[in-house]
């Protein structure tokens, strides 16, 4: 690595770093990742609660047609999918703090 | 999330692709019927689909079913011993067109798979994007 490019991290580390000194001043945001996590996993109750009802329906023979219970599964696995993921990267940003060496 | 829209516009094409099925046997069910005792004959009918009206629409119901009779003048079939046969030994009977149907059950069953199709391919992206940066 050359002495520029060092020197252009150098300047880029201090631009974060000033950034990083200026977060406190800045008034929180709105919507936080909290808020939108347990959006999330409400929505995905709410999903996981709709294919059951599907299901449900479905075996008491009540159901219009098959394609919307599989669907309705499908949107249900779909959004866990998506919780599960952002929960691993989550964990991993986690142990990766946790690994750090002080 | 918008892979959700793509399993709409799919349900709504399985689902215009299952009617189509339900109104051939309807219609091949009652190929056969003869005139009730109002007079009335069975009148084939048939499924038209209608695009949704505007792009908004599209992803509530990309096709909107509409069943219309297919007006035909009655089969006349020669079966002098029928008792509702007229004075020439002819019965009305629904002009089913057994070729039709068929060719309408084959197409209505090749175009629900084209629609699980397309609804899978929807649902392996959104699996793909969600394996983005898995380790």
């Amino acid at each position: 690595m050359s002495i520029e490019v060092i020197a252009a991290t150098g300047a880029v580390a201090g631009k974060a770093l000033s950034a990083a000194g200026a977060l406190p001043s800045r008034p929180a945001p709105e919507a936080s990742f909290e808020t939108w996590l347990v959006q999330q996993f409400s929505a995905t109750n709410a999903k996981l609660v709709e294919a059951d009802q599907g299901v449900r329906r479905l075996a008491l023979g009540e159901a219009d047609n098959l394609h919307q219970v599989m669907i309705a599964l499908e949107e249900a696995k779909l959004q866990f999918e998506l919780v599960v993921q952002v929960r691993n990267r989550l964990v991993e940003a986690y142990q990766d703090i946790l690994r750090m060496r002080i | 999330m918008n892979y959700f829209s793509a399993f709409e516009i799919s349900a709504s094409g399985m689902a215009f692709e299952r009617l189509r099925l339900d109104v051939t046997a309807m219609n091949l069910a009652n190929a056969n019927s003869v005139r009730d005792a109002q007079g009335n004959l069975y009148q084939p009918v048939r499924v038209v689909g209608k695009a949704g009206r505007s792009f908004g629409n599209y992803l509530q119901q990309a096709v909107v079913p509409h069943i219309v009779a297919a007006a035909q003048a009655p089969r006349l079939v020669h079966e002098p011993n029928h008792p509702l046969a007229d004075a020439q030994g002819f019965i009305a009977m629904p002009n089913v067109n057994p070729v039709d149907e068929m060719l309408n059950l084959v197409t209505a069953v090749r175009g629900y798979e084209a629609n699980v199709r397309a609804m899978n391919a929807a649902r392996t992206m959104a699996l793909r994007a969600l394996e983005i940066g898995a380790r």
